[in-house]
């Protein structure tokens, strides 16, 4: 019997058992699979929402919304011509291939929609496209066309998993897994998380899914499934409690949970490790770092607190700002530097620094400015004349000890005010004031600039108001506010804020010196650490005060540049770093104000002179392992792609599987004639040689392995007589275990007869006569029911090793994909074996001529 | 355990009149479909019957029986082969006997003449005319004892009547009773001035039963129940000759599937391809080794063919029929066994699934009747 219709039966309670004129499946053959793909593509949009934010507005939402509607389209056609469930799958592929083309690769195509060796180069372009930005922008980044691209792929291979799960394997709730693996993205990398309007939608999208699987079903069988399964509900509320037991215990066993935004990429991410191209987008997290790392332990004999400075980022045009390393300016070698402008102050401070970077990691070294000379660094760098950042080429600054000497004219008030020289002698770049400069900044900067007469006291100014009490200094405000990140726009979200961290304040001073004519640019880097209590000696300094600094001590600061003294460094943030001397307003209390009683230890009372120490900290800025949200993006997709694909793999052999026992005990209503309009013995009949399928995997799963040469008789036999399928030894005594042994038996000698039956006994003959006299009949149970039976005695017998390989690594599945993989081999094993043959006998005749020749 | 009589035939002879009827009788009989077959329940009772009726007399040997039961009801010829003194004279006449109908018995010797076993026409001096005298072959089941003890000549004459169930004397064809069986035992020992039967004339028989010797329990029952009297003699027959005739068109409508038959013309090919065969099976072998099956699910109460009944009766029906290799044999290799490994590397074709599945339903609706079970038509009575 075949299922379907029995379960109609059921279903309608109609008594009537036989009803051969009606199909059972597809009440709505036209409707059902339109709907499904419906639901699915409306999920997916949905769950597109939420990316809002990850990228920036909405201009690719189009592109998504296309792709998605072409591929559950293509998806639904070929399913309403009731093709192979894994043609529909290709299918969906091929036309997802298409619509990309067509969308983003018109022009390098075949025909506007055909790849061709022009898309695939294109294809490279875009993905190191897609890639740079997502290693080098902040969330929100930028949606260009490579990030679409890539959001518009990952999408609809979602529509294509969601489908595959919620159809052809028949598990429409486990199709939630994949409308996750879309919310995941937002939810590492958003501030706000998914986002409501997201979240909104794609539940409703998933209950849309459930609830055409159900007024959809095709063949009753997943209604049956829920409706006629009492544990469905049960079950449901467990698997809903478990979850929430693990969110709440989640949230108390890792450490940072319940600190900050929860949904910070950088506590979840597991591909941590940023390759910090762009300091400023990692310095926000590695400042919430729960705990810090990256440790750099320096000593010097440096009087002041000392800054570590990374590299500087002087552009302020466009949507993100990132360091520009003027590549090629840059100089080999970081033995001799030099400023490159005119330095006229009386006096110069030279300072010895000796750093160990330990396990931080980062394209730039972090020497206290201006560093002259840099020796004992492995591998080779460069530094840029203009910047004074120092790079390595074909290295890091992992594991680095070095010993740096820096110089810097001795600042004083007197000195700053007085350079009202004009500006010269430097790149053009620190002077213009960027474009489209949002009007509050310029406003702002005009009417706390205007008392100011010289440049000094212009930027002493701003440093004023940004220290003054109207702003505060906190972490989480911009990513509560959404302005977590750089760029112009974010500098005016914090002007209105009032509220944000270093990289605000250090872009808001910068941003608003320039528009009043100062040359400036933002110094990426570590305040002053804290005094380890150690010392290192440092040749010619003798033993010298150690510091450490850790992520959480990475800083942002502007530099001003002041004619004949060079880059000068403010300190507009309240509460970190140590304003120097000559910043300090006299009106405030006099001595250097330390921010924060965490840099007490900075200022080191006397002379603790230079001393190189070996102290590492890792900079999260400049590109070590600080993960920021947007280099989040990249990894995130590849690694819930990756993921994703590793699962779909791994449960490969089981899916596949359980879709051919499903499928198999679904009976032949497919291709049937018989299941249409045939009688019921007919069906019984069609329904044998799956069921008899299922029961060679089934013992093939469990250990016996069918014999090509055994009839199904002799096999059955010794099905029945192995000890995978009798009561074994170890059984309990009960005899509920007893009859299910019997029953399994009896199970197979059954379905061995009727395979019988229907494959050697003559065509139409009723099921029932003419039965095996040994068979023990049971009520009459479906052959679905028989495996069952059988399937239960197996697994009772089989240990846990026994189930996990039937279930994850059946062997019948397994031999299967062995064959179609041995395939080339066998092929090229014969090929081998007719060419050998050929040359053996081209041989022996061509010797046996020689002989002949010879004797003759 | 027979005594050897030097009476060519010491069975029932039938009369003019008895070779006349069973000439005109047999010809309605053979024909199959015309025939009423029995159902299931009564074939079981009647096979049943026979197969107790042997087993009281032969104790131990219930293979053989059947076996033998199978022979006759798939209208073949049976050849006992064995030593001397296990019981293959007896199984014959046994079996005959638990049957109701004419039974012969040939004691074969180097001196039999054709004509002893056909019959001769011989001069009627009060007719005047030349009357046919019919041989031993005119019975429904005939044992031929020792048959390699007669010269080729006699033998052949035998074997003609057995392939042919007529027999021609003066031109003129007899048919033979129907059912028509020889039993023809063999003794592959005592070799000296006999004939063993060539290939070809081997290839006659549908199968050959090694009788073997029983085993120890059976022994002690047979030296117990033999003692006073043959129990041979307590055997009445159980059923009629129509009864078997009956059962023998149940057989012939057994229903034998495409892939049986695949099945077994793969086993045919397969021994000529074996590399320790000089000699493989027969087509005509094949023809009889299906019968033997079609016989044998019957026996099983099926009536369908199955793998299993082929291979159940492949090594009698094939192991005589085969030779071995000269360097096959002298490793130790038999007919038998080879058949074996033959059938255990020979796969059952079992791919028939969702695909072939289909086109045998639209067969299955084309032609409801089982045009392969008929009879062949060499089997055919001709008149």
């Amino acid at each position: 019997m075949t299922l379907a219709p029995q379960r109609q039966t059921d279903a309608s309670s109609r008594p009537s058992p036989v009803s051969p004129g009606r199909s059972p499946r597809r009440p709505g053959a036209g409707a059902y699979p339109w709907a499904m793909s419906g639901a699915v593509a409306f999920a997916v949009a949905g769950a597109a929402l939420s990316l809002n934010g990850v990228l920036r507005g909405w201009g690719w939402y189009l592109p998504v919304l296309t792709t998605i509607v072409v591929v559950s389209l293509a998806v639904a056609g070929l399913r309403a011509l009731r093709s192979q469930p894994l043609l529909v799958t290709l299918g969906a592929f091929v036309s997802l291939v298409f619509i990309l083309t067509f969308t983003f690769f018109r022009r390098d195509s075949i025909v506007g929609f055909i790849p061709s060796d022009a898309t695939m180069a294109a294809l490279g372009r875009y993905l190191r496209r897609a890639s740079e930005t997502v290693l080098s922008e902040s969330s929100p980044v930028a949606p260009n066309a490579g990030i679409v691209l890539v959001t518009c792929a990952a999408l609809g291979l979602v529509v294509i998993l969601v489908d595959a799960l919620a159809l052809p394997l028949g598990m429409p709730a486990t199709s939630g897994l994949g409308l996750l693996a879309v919310l995941v993205v937002p939810a590492m990398i958003k501030p706000q998380s998914v986002g409501l309007a997201g979240f909104l939608a794609t539940g409703a999208g998933f209950l849309l899914i459930l609830a055409c699987s159900q007024w959809f079903a095709p063949d009753s069988r997943i209604q049956a499934d829920t409706a006629r399964n009492p544990g469905q509900v049960k079950r449901a509320a467990m698997t809903g409690a478990v979850a929430l037991v693990a969110t709440l215990l989640l949230q108390l066993v890792i450490p940072g949970f319940d600190e900050g935004t929860f949904p910070q990429g950088s506590r979840l991410n597991p591909w941590a490790s940023s390759n910090g191209l762009n300091p400023m987008i990692s310095l926000g997290n590695s400042l919430r770092q729960p705990t810090g790392d990256g440790r750099i332990t320096y000593a010097t004999n440096a009087t002041t607190p000392l800054y570590l400075r990374s590299v500087t980022v002087d552009r302020f045009d466009g949507d993100a700002w990132s360091p520009d390393d003027r590549d090629s300016t840059r100089r080999a070698g970081a033995g001799r530097m030099e400023v490159g402008h005119e330095i006229l102050a009386p006096e110069q401070v030279r300072e010895v620094t000796a750093v160990n970077t330990g396990d931080f990691t980062s394209p730039y070294l972090p020497v206290p400015y201006a560093p002259e000379a840099v020796n004992g660094l492995t591998g080779r760098w460069s530094w840029d004349p203009a910047t004074l950042s120092i790079k390595g080429t074909d290295t890091n600054s992992r594991n680095q000890q070095y010993l740096v000497r820096s110089s810097a004219p001795k600042l004083t008030t007197e000195l700053l005010d007085q350079s009202s020289a004009p500006v010269r002698g430097i790149p053009d770049e620190f002077i213009r004031p960027p474009a489209n400069v949002p009007d509050i900044v310029r406003t702002t900067a005009d009417s706390i600039t205007q008392n100011g007469r010289t440049a000094y006291e212009k930027a002493m100014a701003i440093q004023r108001y940004l220290r003054a009490g109207d702003f505060t200094y906190s972490l989480e405000s911009p990513v509560q506010g959404g302005y977590d990140g750089n760029g112009l726009s974010v500098l005016a979200d914090f002007l209105t804020q009032k509220s944000g961290y270093c990289i605000h304040f250090a872009s808001a001073m910068a941003v608003m010196a320039r528009v009043e004519g100062i040359p400036s640019r933002i110094a990426v880097g570590y305040a002053p650490g804290r005094l380890t209590g150690a010392t290192v000696s440092v040749a010619g300094q003798g033993a010298l005060p150690e510091f450490e600094v850790d992520a959480r001590d990475a800083h942002a600061w502007p530099e001003l540049y002041f004619q004949g003294l060079g880059w000068v460094p403010f300190e507009p943030t309240p509460s970190r770093g140590v304003v120097p001397p000559y910043a300090q307003d006299s009106s405030s209390s006099g001595g250097a104000s330390t921010n924060d009683g965490n840099n007490d230890g900075l200022l080191p009372t006397s002379g603790a002179t230079a001393a190189p120490a070996p102290g590492p900290a890792p900079l999260p800025l400049p590109g070590t392992g600080g993960t920021t949200s947007g280099s989040q993006l990249v990894p995130a997709l590849y690694g819930t792609a990756a993921a994703l694909l590793l699962v779909l793999v791994a449960a490969t052999p089981r899916l596949f599987r359980t879709s051919l026992r499903r499928r198999r005990l679904r009976g032949p209503a497919r291709n049937g004639q018989a299941a249409r309009n045939g009688q019921a013995a007919q069906k019984g009949q069609a329904m044998a040689p799956l069921a008899w399928a299922e029961l060679q995997d089934l013992a093939t799963d469990y250990g016996v392995r069918p014999v090509p040469s055994e009839t199904p008789r002799t096999f059955s036999a010794r099905f029945r007589g192995s000890p995978a399928l009798i009561r074994s030894d170890k059984a309990g005594p009960e005899a509920s275990e007893d009859l299910v042994h019997r029953t399994a038996e009896a199970a197979v000698t059954d379905l061995t007869g009727a395979f019988e039956r229907h494959q050697y006994g003559r065509p139409g003959s009723p099921v029932e006569t003419a039965g095996p006299a040994e068979t023990v009949r049971l009520p009459d149970p479906s052959a679905a029911d028989k495996i069952r039976a059988v399937r239960k005695a197996l697994r009772r017998n089989a240990g846990l090793p026994g189930r996990l390989r039937a279930d994850w690594l059946p062997p019948s599945v397994m031999s299967r994909f062995g064959r179609i993989a041995g395939a080339p081999f066998r092929a090229a094993g014969r090929v081998a074996a007719k060419a050998g043959r050929a040359a053996a006998g081209s041989w022996n005749r061509a010797r046996d001529g020689l002989r002949r020749l010879r004797e003759g | 355990m027979e005594p050897h009589r030097r009476t060519t035939m010491d069975e029932v002879l039938p009369g003019g009149q008895g070779f006349a009827g069973t000439a005109a009788q047999g010809g309605n009989q053979l024909n199959g479909h015309k025939q009423s077959a029995l159902d299931a329940a009564a074939f079981r009772a009647a096979t049943e019957r026979i197969l107790d009726a042997i087993n009281t007399v032969i104790d131990g040997k219930a293979e053989a029986a059947k076996l033998a039961l199978t022979v006759l009801l798939a209208q073949g010829h049976l050849l006992l082969e064995d030593v001397p003194g296990v019981g293959k004279t007896l199984l014959a006449k046994t079996l005959a006997r638990t049957i109701d109908c004419s039974v012969s018995r040939i004691q074969f010797t180097p001196d039999l003449l054709p004509s002893d076993v056909t019959g001769v026409s011989i001069y009627n001096q009060s007719s005047r005319q030349f009357e046919f005298r019919p041989g031993a072959v005119f019975a429904n089941i005939v044992i031929g004892d020792e048959i390699n003890r007669a010269s080729a000549k006699t033998q052949s004459a035998l074997l003609e009547c057995m392939e042919e169930h007529q027999v021609t004397v003066d031109g003129k064809s007899y048919k033979l009773a129907e059912p028509f069986m020889v039993v023809a035992t063999q003794n592959p020992i005592e070799m000296e001035g006999t004939y063993p039967l060539p290939e070809a004339q081997r290839d006659r028989f549908m199968a050959r039963i090694s009788m073997g010797y029983p085993d120890k329990d059976s022994e002690i029952e047979m030296l117990e129940t033999h003692q006073a009297t043959s129990p041979l003699a307590r055997v009445s027959s159980v059923v009629t000759s129509a009864d078997v005739a009956a059962m023998i068109a149940t057989v012939q409508r057994v229903y034998v599937s495409q892939s049986v038959k695949e099945y077994t013309v793969a086993v045919g090919r397969a021994t000529r391809d074996s590399a320790m065969l000089r000699l493989g099976a027969s087509p005509r072998s094949m023809l009889q080794l299906l019968r033997a099956a079609k016989a044998t699910s019957a026996l099983d109460g099926r009536d369908f063919v199955l793998p299993d009944d082929v291979v159940a009766v492949a090594e009698s029906v094939l192991a005589h029929r085969i030779i071995l290799d000269r360097k096959a044999a002298s490793t130790g290799e038999t007919p038998q066994s080879v058949i074996r490994g033959v059938l255990a590397k020979l796969p059952v074709s079992q791919e028939m699934t969702e695909s072939a599945h289909a086109s045998r339903q639209a067969r299955a609706a084309g032609s409801p009747g089982a045009p392969t079970a008929r009879p062949s038509p060499e089997l055919r009575p001709s008149r």
